[in-house]
């Protein structure tokens, strides 16, 4: 091959071989771009349209296109001004509970003694249990009539028998909501605390201060991005937790949770599975989306007021 | 004199660290204590007689410990072998195709920077970490019935086939570590684009692929709720079975036999889990998806 | 959702959160044109009948039969059994059956795929909205041409698969019947509760007033602090629209406007005072109500334990009543009445109906035939389970027992009372009513609303859920 050839083609490759790239690229994310596409965008798309009809699961030839009749409908519908609240409800219980609790566990659990790997491992081993396990798990501690927590309880005040998975559902899947989360709230705060840098701490150390301070106004700040991210992923998981709770408060004799739990998922999954109204369903599903999202954003603006960020130091 | 007072402080010094060290000890297993009060009592609760179970006041520990209802989970009527067989099928086949695919598009957003769209839809990657599965899940449920596919598998092989957001991240993260010079002496050697991806940076990731197949694996045993909705009684996955089979002829559901089922139900995660534990917290730990 | 009650009891369905709210469109078009031919004529049925059927007709035959049929219903409870099915088809050479686990998640999924089952178990709400919608195959000149399902020889249950329209059930064209049924509002009395009170047994010929009823389950419900120790009066909380329609029944009163597009409760005083009474029943822990005081597995199980006083359910009830712990415990008493009046229909008439789009007609009336008259009602009708749904079978209800005697006698007296069938609303799913009902009470009970708020919001519900299933059938 001649020089000049050997220039042509040098000159030649960038062009192709970027598009050779980009060929590349494409092909080897192809499964997850169509996938994304048909499960998930055209099954969104096509839930936001029946949402726009009355369709209760079969009646394909009495179709009706209702526009946004189903949105107003859940607008003025008791039910679903109740379990929104039971959900806001639901989400102020947890959210800090398990905040707090999983931040502390991690603290405690970020001590260098010997063998911490395995108390790790045993504080994340509830958040492994798969959801079936964590309902029976705690029903039979929570049972009004058989539960030992109960039986506890009768011993200090007899007679009593609180019921903690149909009056006070609120309560008892809660507790087993957070005694679940608490591994996996854990490990973040963990990676968090362990991503504070050693100088900033020493620092303070050598600057007189005792462990609380040092916590308060040095760990504490570092950490705030590590929380708001739980907070967000926090909040999104709170407002759409339908498994534990259905599975916590129904049983044979029992089709549908009690009203103290009747979170917004439950009325969603009722209103499509239970009673057939896959338009209202939808509609309400997608309110649920959009609520989230601005609960989001809303939480992403406050970022400012409380969350620390090196690109801001830096700035 | 001066001596004997460093001795002091110095002997002071080291009770007190000792003190704070059984402190520390007895602060951990008072809280593993507490977190496992639940576990111990599941498998208490799995030994009883379901009339133990049933008696108020109650019975804290089981007369006789009953181990045969570990042998009757297995009994043939409730076809929980059967159950289980199908779910570990369709387990692994979902983690198989979803750890594919997911490290295929992972390398291809870590190694293929250059590309333009490739931050951009990185980007929509991240954002669909945050939107919740059930949204898309019930009217995925509407579009497969249109197309008689509810009632089977299928579902689960097309989304393992599509990979998943958190898994491609794992993998992108795990692949942006590699050097460049890998890729390029591939390129040299004549390597196609896949075959850098399947001979040279997928044999070396067998720490994220064992992560995420197992992550995978645990999330199709532990899922309720799609079962739940898509498959029918007789070929549905264990976690949807054990929840209400172990019946009594006389339609009684069987609490302490449930309970022991459940045990055996949760066994091969927990196994599986402390295996493997190291690989998990520690990717955990380390992958960056903490407060990003 | 997980709320099987896998029970012996075939006509105590699971909670019915997941039966239909009335749907089904497709055959809106071919209901218009009502069945597409008279059914070829048939030969006799081969069962291995005993005296009591007639001796089969032979008819002449046409081409044989043949067709895969699919049928929903109970088959992990033990309704429809393989053995069963592999019995009809060794006798059916051609017919396959295909039996599908009775599930509304498949039946929604099945619609929307455009192939329903050609045989589905469906309880007596179901036939007005289906009909309505158009779904249901007239089966009437099967009926006619059959010898083994007479019209003449069917039970009165089987008066909720007749109907001219949806809103006139009782009498017109027939489009399925029951597999067996029971007068539903017959009590169980646990002779051991009443002894421990130190009360006397209530009458086997004179019912029970309703007031009576509470007062009994007042005295009979124990606590142990929090703890239900005994049950007082249990009824099934999930079927308490029906026995409300069954009380207004007795004064001639409807639980809906005439022309069931509304309920009407704030404005009907005999249904206000019903529903107070279910009020204070639920708010005095008389008996097991949904959450509000729940069952520790169901109030059948419950009575099985001895652990309830005075229980209302049919006859059917009658085959399990008798356990362990309540042999010869167990008094079979007449329904209760609200003003004197006698009404003892069934709630459920569990049956069957055939899809109005089927594809084999002809091979699924064999197998529906075969099930509702050949060997499997015989063997239901033996088995003590539920009063048969042909008159011509009635002999061979169990009467060996000196319970089941005890139990007949009674029973005797509830079949000769003439009670309509309840009219149930075509535009509303089965349980729609019930589940407004135990969510609003759990509130009430709980003060957190008051007893006319808890009425005005189950209007509301209810309403709702009527207007969605009149525009879905246009």
């Amino acid at each position: 091959m001649g020089m000049a050839q050997l220039e042509d083609v040098l000159s030649r490759r960038p062009i192709s071989r970027s598009r050779r790239r980009r060929r590349t690229f494409y092909t080897f994310i192809s499964p997850w771009l169509i996938g994304f596409v048909l499960f998930a965008v055209f099954p969104l798309a096509f839930g936001f349209a029946i949402s726009l009809t009355n369709y209760d699961g079969l009646n394909l030839f009495n179709l009706d296109f209702v526009a946004l009749r189903n949105y107003s409908t859940a607008f003025q519908d008791p039910n679903v001004a109740y379990t929104f609240n039971r959900t806001l409800v639901w989400t102020a219980l947890n959210l800090p509970i398990w905040l707090v609790l999983s931040f502390l566990m991690a603290v405690i659990a970020n001590r260098k003694v010997k063998g911490i790997g395995l108390f790790r491992t045993l504080f994340y081993l509830p958040s492994v249990i798969p959801a079936v396990g964590l309902v029976w798990t705690w029903k039979i501690l929570l049972e009004q009539n058989f539960g030992l927590l109960n039986a506890i309880l009768d011993y200090f005040r007899p007679g009593i028998a609180v019921g903690w998975l149909t009056n006070q559902a609120m309560y008892g899947v809660t507790a087993m909501a957070v005694w679940s989360g608490l591994g996996a709230g854990m490990i973040v705060f963990l990676a968090g605390l362990q991503g504070v840098p050693d100088e900033l701490v020493e620092a303070a150390r050598i600057d007189g201060a005792n462990n609380l301070r040092v916590f308060w106004h040095v760990t504490l700040p570092m950490m705030t991005p590590v929380i708001f991210f739980q907070v967000v992923m926090g909040l999104i998981s709170a407002f759409q937790q339908l498994t534990i709770p259905w599975l916590a408060t129904t049983n044979s004799s029992i089709g549908v949770p009690p009203r103290s739990i009747y979170l917004y998922m439950i009325n969603v999954y009722q209103q499509i599975f239970g009673v057939g109204r896959f338009g209202y369903g939808m509609a309400l599903l997608w309110l649920l989306i959009a609520g989230i999202i601005l609960l989001t954003l809303a939480v992403f603006r406050t970022q400012r007021y409380w969350v620390y960020s090196e690109a801001e130091e830096q700035a | 004199m001066i001596l004997s007072r460093e001795k002091t402080r110095a002997a002071s010094a080291k009770t007190l660290k000792r003190l704070s060290g059984f402190l520390s000890y007895g602060l951990l297993i008072g809280v593993a204590f507490l977190l496992m009060l639940p576990i111990i009592w599941l498998l208490i609760t799995s030994l009883k007689q379901n009339t133990e179970y049933l008696s108020y006041p109650i019975v804290f520990l089981p007369a006789v410990p009953q181990w045969n209802n570990y042998a009757q989970v297995f009994a043939p009527v409730f076809h929980f072998l059967r159950h289980a067989g199908m779910t570990t099928l369709l387990a692994a086949s979902f983690s198989t195709l979803c750890v594919f695919s997911s490290a295929l598009s992972g390398y291809a957003f870590a190694r293929y920077r250059d590309v333009d769209a490739s931050r951009k839809l990185f980007g929509l990657i991240v954002a669909l970490l945050m939107i919740p599965s059930i949204v898309t899940m019930i009217p995925s449920f509407m579009v497969f019935a249109k197309l008689h596919l509810t009632g089977t598998y299928w579902p689960w092989i097309l989304w393992g086939l599509a990979g998943s957001p958190y898994h491609i991240f794992l993998f992108r993260q795990f692949f942006l570590s590699f050097p460049k010079e890998l890729e390029d002496a591939a390129e040299v050697d004549g390597c196609t684009p896949f075959g850098t991806f399947w001979r040279i940076f997928l044999p070396n990731a067998r720490a994220a692929v064992a992560t995420s197949f197992i992550i995978n694996f645990m999330w199709v045993w532990g899922d309720w709720l799609t079962p739940r909705i898509y498959l029918r009684a007789d070929n549905t996955t264990l976690a949807v079975l054990i929840n209400t089979v172990f019946v009594n002829p006389q339609g009684q559901l069987l609490t302490t036999l449930t309970i022991s089922g459940i045990v055996i139900y949760t066994l091969p995660i927990v196994v599986i889990f402390f295996l493997s534990q190291r690989y998990i917290l520690k990717g955990m730990l380390t992958s960056g998806l903490a407060g990003r | 959702m997980d709320t099987q009650k896998t029970d012996k009891p075939v006509r105590l369905t699971r909670r019915e959160m997941l039966k239909l709210s009335g749907t089904l469109a497709v055959g809106t078009l071919l209901a218009a044109c009502g069945p597409s031919a008279t059914p070829e004529a048939t030969t006799a049925p081969s069962t291995t009948a005993p005296e009591v059927t007639e001796a089969p007709v032979t008819v002449p035959t046409a081409a044989a039969v043949t067709g895969n049929v699919v049928v929903m219903h109970k088959v992990q409870q033990g309704e429809l059994t393989e053995d069963m099915v592999a019995q009809f088809e060794a006798e059916n050479p051609g017919i396959t059956v295909e039996a599908v686990q009775d599930d509304l998640t498949r039946f929604f999924a099945m619609y929307a795929a455009g192939n329903p089952p050609d045989l589905v178990r469906v309880q007596a709400p179901s036939v007005p909205p289906y009909l309505a919608r158009g779904m249901l195959y007239d089966l009437t000149p099967y009926f006619e041409a059959s010898s083994v399902l007479r019209p003449d020889d069917l039970a009165p249950a089987n008066n909720y698969y007749k109907a001219e329209d949806p809103l006139h059930v009782g009498s017109g064209r027939l489009y399925g019947m029951c597999k067996d049924w029971s007068p539903d509002f017959t009590l169980y009395a646990y002779k051991t509760a009443f002894a421990d009170k130190g009360i006397t047994l209530p009458s086997e010929t004179e019912p029970l007033t309703y007031q009576q009823a509470y007062d009994l389950g007042a005295q009979l419900a124990t606590f142990d602090g929090d703890r239900v120790t005994m049950f007082g009066f249990d009824y099934p909380d999930m079927w308490v629209d029906r026995i409300w329609m069954n009380i207004l029944g007795e004064v001639g009163s409807l639980l809906y406007a005439d022309d069931y597009t509304q309920i009407v409760l704030a404005g009907n005083e005999t249904a206000q005072e019903v529903l107070q009474y279910f009020y204070n029943h639920a708010k005095d822990r008389l008996g097991a109500v949904g959450s509000i005081n729940p069952s520790p597995n169901w109030i059948g199980d419950d009575f099985d334990k001895g652990l309830v006083g005075l229980l209302m359910y049919g006859y059917w009830f009658s085959a399990m009543a008798e356990t362990d712990v309540t042999t010869g415990q167990v008094l079979f008493i007449p329904g209760p009445t609200w003003t004197g009046v006698r009404r003892d229909p069934t709630m459920t008439a569990t049956g069957m109906v055939m899809s109005a789009i089927s594809q084999v007609p002809d091979a699924a009336w064999k197998v529906f035939e075969w099930y509702n008259g050949g060997q499997p009602s015989l063997d239901r009708a033996g088995s003590g389970w539920g009063v048969p749904a042909l008159i011509s079978q009635y002999a061979l209800m169990p009467n060996a027992t000196p319970f089941q005697n005890q139990v007949q006698a009674v029973l005797q007296g509830e079949l000769a009372l003439d009670t309509p069938p309840l009219q149930f609303n075509p535009y509303l799913g089965e349980t729609t009513v019930a589940n407004a009902w135990l969510q609003y009470l759990q509130q009430a009970v709980a003060g957190d609303i008051s007893f006319d708020q808890m009425l005005t919001n189950i209007e509301f519900d209810v309403n709702t859920a009527i207007q969605d299933g009149i525009a879905a059938i246009g």
